[in-house]
């Protein structure tokens, strides 16, 4: 086991005006973390932190034992990749096109693909297991199979972080298992660390080990999901009233 | 699209540009027959009043209109990939409205401190109305590219760069209001475009600084292709968003600002050409996109200079008339065919 993430003392927030404080993480590779919480609680600050889109306003984040901010955007590039809810929007971009933006951090400065570049992209297509769909129009696939390509594309990237915001939102029940399911393969099978934000809390009791909660005037709290569950801390930042949370304890511990 | 066929599209731009070239060579209030038209290029035959014809006026105006189609084209490409806006053009950036200005400025000037009509000032109305242009142009870009540097949100920068163009507009409005009947005439002329202004004299320093331009964009292709994923992504993968939004705003300006100052501003050109290449090619990679984009502004703009030389229109129609005839009806078919996308 090797340790990837780690924040020390973190504050988040905008304009030093902090939303949560004190976050004391430590990811190793493989490990599989759901991001929860109500609306507003500070779930896609924490992301932007993360991701190094917003500066943390207090403490510090080590990626590979580094400071997050120490590294160049083009290094940072190979060591951390992201799926977003936004898509690309173009009338003429194909599957292939979007995975292969993944490859950006590695090619020389005309972007040229060389036939190792070609090669991660149809293995990445392949481990998602959309390589049918490789010649389509982006612009033309489910939100399900967008999902999937936005996912190649992070694979691609091949970084040893893949964080996702909020990836079930806007998939169909069999879908949101098929990719639950996924990821935590990505994890067991290709040692990523995967962060992801969610708002499926029955789902994400059932196929996942480990959750973040947040909540607004709340400590951020990480955890086994079923003893957090148990313990009564979900019901508490979810506001889940007891007779509900004595019937999810009942199913799902 | 496959490989080849992506070679037999190329080759049939390529063709009717070399066509449309040698049409613009033979074609005018004098025909030149073609086999005369290729003797005197290849200096053949250099004892003919056909020579003065083609190397003083009409070669140089093809290489002006080819030129400044490929600058154009390209100016409007990077724009709409920049701002992932489909009617986004360099005009957006308000280079337009300040190389007007900036004429409107020194016809104004001359007008007002000497009491008498620009046009009776020779050579300063010709150098003084382009030299305006691009100072005015290069004035906006640089105002542009002060709030580019800021921002990373593209919409505002838009309603930046819309608002900035109506400010020049407006200004030059006013200064119109004030100035001398033959000046406001001249400037109506300017600012109906024409390939003919560059001439022989002009025509290394236009010439070097249009493919100076060009050349910049080729480095542009892989930052220009991941900016397609929204600007997260792009950031993500690495990218400096604002430095990479300077570095397209300063090629894309350039390219219009110098276009502009030796040819008046020329509309549509910019605004539809990528979105025949895109449409030809079925494809959003800015490799195939750029060099295509620059050819199809190329034949467009020899198209249009061409039937704005028409015998008997003598050369007075006005370009812009031509380009926005040719251009509007494409960006209709190009929206409605998205629509039913």
């Amino acid at each position: 086991m090797t340790e990837i993430l780690k924040t020390i003392s973190l504050s988040i927030g905008y304009d030093s005006h902090p939303v949560t404080s004190d976050i004391n993480i430590t990811l190793n590779d493989g490990d599989i973390i759901a991001l929860v919480g109500p609306n507003g609680a500070g779930k896609s600050t924490l992301f932007k932190t993360l991701s190094s889109h917003i500066k943390p306003i207090g403490g510090k984040i080590e990626l590979l034992g580094k400071d997050l901010l120490s590294y160049s955007p083009k290094e940072r590039a190979k060591l951390l990749g992201l799926v977003l809810t936004e898509r690309p929007d173009d009338m003429f971009l194909k599957v292939y096109d979007v995975v292969a933006a993944g490859r950006y951090p590695y090619t020389d400065m005309f972007g040229n693909l060389t036939e190792d570049d070609k090669k991660v992209i149809k293995a990445s297509l392949e481990l998602v297991g959309i390589i049918n769909l490789i010649d389509r129009v982006f612009n033309t696939l489910s939100d399900g199979e967008k999902q999937k390509v936005m996912i190649a594309k992070a694979i691609a990237q091949n970084t040893p972080v893949i964080m996702l915001d909020e990836p079930t939102a806007f998939l169909d029940y069999p879908s949101k298992i098929e990719l639950f399911t996924l990821l935590k393969r990505l994890a067991k099978e290709q040692h990523k660390t995967i962060i992801f934000s969610s708002h499926d809390l029955e789902l994400l009791l059932r196929y996942t080990d480990n959750l973040w909660i947040m909540a607004p005037k709340k400590p951020f709290v990480a955890g086994n999901s079923l003893q957090l569950l148990k313990d009564g801390v979900i019901k508490d930042y979810f506001k889940i009233k007891y007779s509900d949370n004595e019937y999810l304890i009942k199913e799902n511990v | 699209m496959k490989n080849s066929k992506i070679v037999l599209v190329f080759g049939g731009i390529i063709l009717l540009g070399l066509i449309l070239f040698v049409l613009n060579l033979v074609v005018g209030s004098v025909m030149a027959p073609l086999d005369d038209t290729l003797k005197v290029l290849f200096k053949v035959d250099t004892n003919n009043t056909l020579n003065v014809i083609i190397f003083n006026y009409r070669l140089p105006q093809a290489l002006t209109a080819l030129l400044a189609g490929a600058a154009l084209a390209v100016a409007g490409l990077l724009m709409q990939t920049l701002f992932r806006n489909p009617l986004a053009d360099p005009s957006m950036l308000g280079i337009s409205s300040g190389a007007s200005l900036g004429v409107g400025l020194v016809i104004l000037l001359t007008g007002a401190i000497s009491g008498a009509a620009i046009s009776s000032f020779g050579w300063w109305s010709t150098i003084g109305v382009s030299l305006a242009a691009f100072i005015g142009a290069v004035a906006i870009l640089f105002v542009m590219l002060a709030f580019s540097a800021r921002m990373k949100n593209m919409t505002t920068l838009i309603i930046i760069g819309l608002m900035i163009a109506y400010l020049a507009g407006s200004i030059t409005d006013i200064l119109k209001f004030f100035s001398l009947k033959e000046d406001i005439h001249a400037f109506v002329i300017w600012g109906m475009g024409s390939f003919s202004g560059v001439g022989t004299s002009k025509m290394t320093v236009f010439a070097t600084s249009i493919i100076i331009g060009l050349i910049a964009t080729f480095f542009l292709s892989k930052n220009l292709n991941i900016l397609l994923l929204g600007d997260m992504y792009a950031e993500n993968l690495g990218l400096n968003i604002k430095r990479n939004s300077v570095i397209i705003i300063l090629v894309s300006g350039y390219l219009t600002a110098i276009v502009t100052a030796y040819c008046g501003p020329i509309a549509f050109v910019g605004l539809a050409m990528p979105h025949i290449a895109r449409f030809l090619f079925k494809s959003s990679d800015h490799h195939l996109l750029i060099p295509a984009t620059m050819l199809i502004g190329i034949d467009m703009t020899l198209l249009c200079n061409l039937i704005a030389r028409m015998p008997g229109l003598d050369g007075n129609l006005p370009i812009n008339a031509v380009t926005a005839f040719i251009g509007a009806p494409v960006v209709i078919s190009v929206i409605m065919k998205s629509k039913k996308q």
